[in-house]
């Protein structure tokens, strides 16, 4: 029988495979319906191993070996479990709204539904594989299912042109994960990390190269740039990547290095790493007008926050890493399935000609907000109680000036979403849309948005549902204290708290007051907003668009955005490639051109060679 | 092993017999010599070590060089000629050097083993197309039939590397002694290969060189031994597989095409969609990306040569590695993906070769996901160079 740690992993494989087989019988909706139940199997299946990790226990099995002499062995501690309820958990959301958004899609859907469940399989296996081999095997197949999901319409070259950028950056970066597993096997003569010679065998040197794969993975400035490629996915694959399997595989390899092994000495360059993320991130987002695009370099940033956290070093740090990890998840995801809804009911993701949308999706409008809010850290949602986490943490470990850069980027992330929000909910809708039958989504997309949208505010109210069954046998089994306390509508450290305290409390205030002069002066209708244009007033029908914001950010940050990275990995590209015709045009002339004295030449160096040995 | 090569090699001529049934390669002659060419491969590896099987496998490789000949073109009969002129001595050098170390389990005086590892050196080389010697290579990948080209590289070529990689287990001083030399050739065949397969403009080229670099890592896998020589028997048998699968679609795509594919050739995918998922399959499981069964070559090669050469060494796996994938990523991108409109010659649809290509990529998965179906059934070598 098998082992109940290995059960998930079964089912979202075996579910796969079934897709495969049925595809004949079922209608494409069918497929979606099948796919998330066999999502709600899988997350049903992770719970009961919940109680076995509380305090930081971990459950191993044996399945069978996969090649000769590697076994495919689990580990399975807090940290792999809360992976797992977040892959299969925001999965099952995500295939629930997949099931409208891909109900017209004509061709493809039991490849999507297939990828889909393979890609969370491949993530269950990362996340409790014991053996490092097998942990690089499903690193690389997530990666696959990716790279196969953003070319999902291969015959559209963005999307075409999208996925060879997931592919070479993070396959590239990936090898230097396998020259770290290879090298720490060749050092320990295990691939078992749990195994105490892995620790011994660890140098910085392989440290660096397991980073720098994670890199790749979470997004770290400055092998970022392939994530705003991704965005010609069907919007449910972008939201997959970006909230649960993909980009947190990266700061899984992060927070597993606690348990592999000593590497603490690299956490000052990863907390660096991370803040010039975090910043780069969101002022690369301030000048977007695609949603998707804006949504993408926010996730570039919140990943900054959480490597921040991670890299802390710290049991509070660790903490408000993993606790901002699942709250990315589901805020992001929220983000991402509200854009895909937009498209999906006028066309565009473009923000100069979106407006007005309040009054005709008022679900989906709702749900935004809500979203909004949490990757802001309004209070009363997930992200405030996240970003409090991690401001106290970087208190706690006498980092002011992490504190300082996560404050000035919340303040940007807010700024950036005030834009998005305004400009595609709000005002008059512009020339192009208004004319548009657009309606509100169905309901399957409405659920998977709003399940996640309500768990926001959920552990917002209550993080202590999250925090205790699910974050504390996490930061546990990485071998930290738990020292969070935790109350109803928010968290009360054990640290000194008390600055924290009052920020929220004047935050939470000037939002209920803002709410309230907002409801006074001006009536909920889908008007324009007034806004204050730095002088004169606008013309009468004139508001500031996200084009005008797009051009205040660049002129504002103009020496950000020459630290793009691209110019300069278009120039290495640009390097090999010369560098090989160079190397063909010689090739031809002197050796295939006259072979024979070439065979004569390199038969003398061969003897020379040898005779001199 | 004993069984697995031949069979594998059996079920691959196989598949090529069917997929030419569907994309005619050639004329009768051309059925006799391929036919042929797998009987004697198959036989040659059934004997394993052995005067029989040398000779068995020189006739393999003599016949190689008619199949390329019957295709009647002159492009083909230029490639022919460069090819028998590579063989011819090829062949000359590895009996002499066989000669002269006998059974191989003595090593003779240090003159006659210095005179037999150059000879054995320059033969193999020359008949695996090894940098420097590789220059018959890309011309047979280009002018031959598809097919043709698949069987010379997928199962001449690899019946003559398993054939190197025996004198590894009878003759381990030729490698051990003489090692510098060997991880020359090797290097450079890594880096070269994959260089020019980047220079390249034509798939079957690209397709050529980067043969040239995989057999190259190959080499490095027996001179290392242990888990490097599993790997080698490992990543050969897959270069066979995905091979014949890169071939095999290449050439469905030039049959509907009516001309080579080249990195000009745009949005082949939308038109013959299952020959371009087979593309790249094979293209993934080529260079070891999991799940593909190349990885299981792969990363035993990869731990051989962490114990062999140590972090350099690995870095430069690591920098061939790159550069595989840069060149098969554009080739699939550029050639088989994206939106441009292509015109079809041939409107005639091939479906019991791309049904051939489908069950080889699935092959190549399967065993990808669960390779000790394999590896566990090649033991007892796989157990004795895995395990203390």
């Amino acid at each position: 029988m098998i082992d109940a740690v290995f059960v998930p992993t079964a089912v979202l494989f075996g579910g796969a495979a079934l897709e495969i087989v049925l595809a004949r019988f079922l209608s494409r909706s069918a497929k979606g319906w099948l796919a998330f139940a066999i999502a709600v199997v899988a997350l049903l299946s992770v719970t009961p191993l919940l109680p076995e990790v509380r305090d930081g226990q971990a459950l191993s099995a044996t399945l069978l070996d996969w090649d000769a002499a590697v076994p495919l062995a689990y580990h399975v501690d807090g940290l792999s479990v809360l992976f797992m309820l977040m892959g299969t958990g925001i999965g099952a959301a995500i295939l629930l709204y997949s099931v409208g958004y891909m109900k017209e899609e004509e061709h493809g859907t039991t490849r999507f539904y297939s990828l889909m469940l393979v890609f969370i399989g491949g993530l269950m296996v990362l996340v409790c594989s014991a053996n490092l081999l097998i942990m690089y095997f499903a690193w690389e197949l997530i990666g696959l299912c990716s790279y196969f999901l953003v070319s999902f319409w291969y015959q559209q070259q963005p999307a075409a042109d999208g996925a060879r950028k997931v592919l070479i950056i993070t396959h590239f970066a990936g090898y230097g994960l396998l020259a770290a597993i290879m090298l720490l096997y060749a050092r320990s003569g295990t691939f078992l990390w749990t195994d105490p010679a892995i620790a011994a065998a660890l140098s910085t040197g392989i440290v660096v190269l397991m980073l720098v794969a994670a890199m790749a993975k979470s997004v770290m400035y400055p092998l970022h740039t392939w994530i705003p490629e991704a965005m010609n996915a069907p919007t449910p694959v972008s939201a997959l990547l970006h909230s649960a399997c993909y980009v947190k595989a990266g700061v899984f390899l992060v927070a597993r290095m606690y348990s592999i092994g000593p590497w603490q000495a690299m956490a000052p360059a990863l907390l660096l790493v991370g803040c010039v993320t975090m910043f780069v991130g969101v002022v690369f987002a301030l000048k977007q007008t695609d949603l998707k695009r804006l949504l993408a370099f926010h996730t570039v940033s919140q990943l900054g926050y959480i490597v921040t956290g991670l890299a802390l070093n710290t049991g509070l740090g660790v903490a408000a890493g993993l606790y901002y990890i699942a709250s990315h998840a589901l805020f992001k995801g929220t983000l991402f399935m509200c854009a895909g809804a937009v498209q999906h009911a006028t066309g565009t993701r473009d923000l100069r000609q979106l407006g007005g949308l309040y009054s005709r999706m008022p679900v989906t409008t709702g749900i935004w907000i809500v979203a909004a809010a949490a990757i802001m850290g309004v209070p009363m949602t997930n992200g405030f109680v996240a970003k409090w986490l991690l401001f106290d943490a970087a208190l706690d470990a006498h980092q002011a000036v992490v504190v300082l850069i996560a404050w000035a980027v919340s303040m940007l992330t807010a700024f950036s979403f005030l834009k998005a929000t305004v400009s595609g909910f709000f005002g008059s809708p512009p020339s192009q849309t208004s004319a548009q039958q657009i309606r509100e989504v169905p309901v399957s997309m409405q659920l998977g948005m709003g399940v996640l949208a309500g768990s926001c505010v959920l552990f917002g109210v209550a993080p202590q549902l999250l925090l205790v069954p699910v974050v504390a046998p996490a930061v546990l089994s990485l071998g930290f204290a738990w020292d969070v306390q935790t109350n109803w509508l928010g968290v009360a450290t054990g640290s000194d708290s008390v600055g924290v305290t009052a920020g929220a409390l004047a935050v939470l205030t000037a939002a209920l007051l803002g709410a309230g002069a907002y409801r006074l002066v001006r009536s909920p209708t889908g008007n324009a907003v007034p806004v204050f244009s730095g002088g004169d007033p606008l013309p009468i029908g004139d508001r500031l668009g996200p084009s005008d914001f797009a051009e205040m950010a660049e002129t504002a940050f103009k020496p950000v955005y020459s630290l793009d990275p691209d110019p300069i990995y278009l120039r290495i590209w640009g390097g090999i490639r010369d560098f090989a015709a160079a190397v063909g045009r010689v090739a031809a002339a002197r050796v295939e051109r006259h072979a024979p004295v070439a065979v004569a030449a390199c038969t003398a160096g061969v003897c020379v060679g040898v005779w001199l040995l | 092993m004993a069984l697995i090569l031949p069979g594998c090699f059996a079920i691959l001529a196989l598949a090529i017999g069917l997929y030419s049934m569907s994309v005619r390669q050639g004329a009768a002659m051309w059925w006799l010599l391929a036919g042929g060419i797998a009987l004697l491969v198959v036989a040659a590896t059934l004997l394993g070590h052995s005067w029989m099987a040398t000779i068995l496998l020189d006739i393999a490789e003599l016949a190689a060089v008619a199949l390329v000949w019957v295709r009647g073109t002159p492009a083909a009969a230029r490639a022919a000629r460069m090819y028998l002129y590579s063989i011819v001595p090829a062949i000359g050098c590895t009996l002499v050097g066989l000669t002269i170390i006998g059974s191989g389990a003595e090593a003779p005086s240090l003159v006659l083993q210095k005179l037999a590892v150059c000879l054995l050196i320059i033969g193999f080389a020359l008949k695996l197309g090894l940098i420097p010697f590789y220059f018959w290579l890309p011309e047979v990948a280009a002018s031959a039939a598809p097919m043709s080209a698949a069987v010379v590289i997928a199962i001449v070529d690899i019946a003559t590397f398993s054939e190197l990689a025996g004198l590894r287990e009878v003759a381990p001083w030729i490698f051990e002694r003489f090692a510098p030399v060997w991880t020359a050739i090797a290097l450079l065949s890594m880096a070269g290969g994959a260089v020019l397969a980047l220079a390249q403009s034509e798939l079957k080229r690209m397709l050529a060189f980067s043969s040239v670099t995989d057999l190259g890592l190959l080499l490095l896998g027996v001179l290392a031994g242990g888990v490097g020589l599993t790997g080698a028997w490992v990543g050969a048998l897959n270069h066979a597989l995905s091979k014949v699968i890169l071939f095999g679609a290449v050439g469905i795509a030039e049959y509907r095409l009516g001309r080579p594919v080249t990195l000009d050739t745009r949005g082949l995918a939308k038109a013959i969609p299952l020959a371009s998922a087979a593309f790249v399959i094979g293209a993934f499981g080529l260079i070891g990306v999991p799940p593909g069964f190349g990885f299981a070559g792969y990363w035993r090669l990869y731990s051989a040569a962490a114990q062999y050469g140590g972090p350099p060494l690995i870095a430069f796996l690591v920098v061939v590695a790159a550069l595989d994938l840069l060149c098969y990523a554009r080739a699939i991108h550029r050639t088989w993906y994206g939106s441009a409109p292509v015109t079809l010659a041939s409107q005639q649809p091939v479906y019991l070769a791309s049904g051939v290509l489908t069950c080889l990529a699935a092959c190549e998965v399967l065993l990808g996901l669960w390779p000790s179906v394999l590896t566990g059934f090649a033991s007892p070598l796989v157990a004795q160079a895995l395990l203390p």
